[in-house]
């Protein structure tokens, strides 16, 4: 059924200086083949010591999020089929490199946990479970599905620039608990986001918004955070 | 290791194409902003030193550019103003968002060429 080139990105920390671009051929096997399936032939039958993360293959887990072809995408969900020859798979843009296509994801964890990403609750507790109306239910539609792949964060202009600025990802995610009918946090959240690092630093690319493989919208999730911050304001 | 220098550059979605051209016209607007008081202060010199300032901006080529200059006001403000209702409006959105720029982008060159016909007429008949 024929062969696809793939340009792979290849660093590794112990003998490269600079990373470097490796061509590899992947033999298209049966219909519907996506780029981790050609990255998995490449490493089970071509090259043993290429690095690449990879875990739930169905696009839920968030650990292949790849450059490919110029975007941020899943690898597991990507047809092999839509992409243009050849296939150029890069590591996420500006994170540090570990190795091939594996970078460094602690500083994007951290920003995570920085905005708290955990219910807090009304006290005191009530017995049984805390209700939510199905309308306040339904706002968190859209924000609580973030598998955390980064291919957001790292396909912004303003987070290459500002490595400081917390990110599409972290601030969808603080929206998710700001808008959760049950969360009394709102308070402690928002002042976290009220500065040039903070949501200001998002000028509406739009980059986010094309990259995230689930179909979020983290650039509305930041529009409600300054509507927040403003109207707490006046 | 930092991060690695990519031999494919990022796609540039339409989203991104529009802020960098909005920076650049912000760029030129302040760049005009500058020019525009260091030509007024002139006024505290006296009548004369301004005049003599003020005539080496008649030249046809600074009309020109100054049709060219409508056309940064209009991009950057009518720009802005779409950027104003993505922030605070449901502009933001993968489906719409290339639409609201074309409607932008209509509503730029509509009123460039309107002004701008206009502006070239007076220059043409001085
Ligand atoms: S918002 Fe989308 S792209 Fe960003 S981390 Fe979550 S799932 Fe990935």
């Amino acid at each position: 059924m024929g062969k696809v080139t793939f340009t792979i990105l290849r660093f590794d920390p112990e003998k490269d200086k600079k990373p470097h671009y490796q061509d590899y051929e992947v033999e298209i096997r049966r219909p519907g083949m996506m780029v981790l399936d050609g990255l998995n032939q490449i490493r089970w039958e071509q090259d043993g010591t290429l690095a690449y993360r990879r875990s739930c293959r169905e696009g839920v887990c968030g650990s292949d999020a790849l450059n490919i072809n110029g975007v941020n995408r899943l690898g597991c969900i990507t047809h092999l089929e839509d992409l243009k020859t050849p296939v150029v798979i890069q590591p996420l843009p500006s994170m540090p490199l570990i190795k091939d296509l594996i970078v460094d994801l602690n500083d994007f964890q951290d920003k995570f946990f920085l905005c708290k990403p955990f219910l807090i609750p009304k006290k005191p507790l009530p017995d049984l479970e805390q209700l939510q109306s199905p309308e306040d239910r339904r706002k968190l539609d859209g924000l609580y599905e973030c598998i955390l792949c980064a291919s957001c964060s790292s396909s912004c202009p303003s987070y290459w620039a500002d490595p400081e600025y917390l990110g599409p990802s972290a601030l969808l995610n603080i929206w998710r608990f700001v808008v959760d009918s049950r969360d009394v946090g709102a308070d402690e959240r928002l002042q976290l986001l009220n500065d040039r690092h903070g949501v200001w630093r998002c000028h509406t690319i739009l980059n986010c918004i094309e990259a995230c493989p689930k179909g979020l919208n983290p650039t509305q999730a930041i529009g409600g955070l300054k509507k927040a911050l403003v109207s707490a304001k006046f | 290791m930092k991060a690695y220098q990519p031999k494919r550059h990022y796609r540039w979605h339409p989203g991104f194409v529009v802020w960098v051209l909005h920076r650049l016209s912000g760029l030129g607007l302040a760049g005009y902003l500058i020019l525009h008081i260091w030509v007024l202060s002139h006024l505290m010199r006296g009548e004369a030193e301004f005049k003599r300032v003020m005539d080496t901006f008649e030249s046809p080529l600074i009309r020109l550019m100054e049709i060219g200059l409508l056309g940064l006001v209009l991009f950057h403000g009518l720009n802005g103003i779409r950027i104003v209702l993505m922030d605070y409006g449901p502009m933001a959105n993968k489906e719409s968002y290339v639409k609201y720029l074309a409607v932008t982008f209509i509503a730029i060159v509509v009123l460039f060429l309107i002004g701008g016909a206009a502006m070239l007429q007076t220059l043409l008949i001085n």
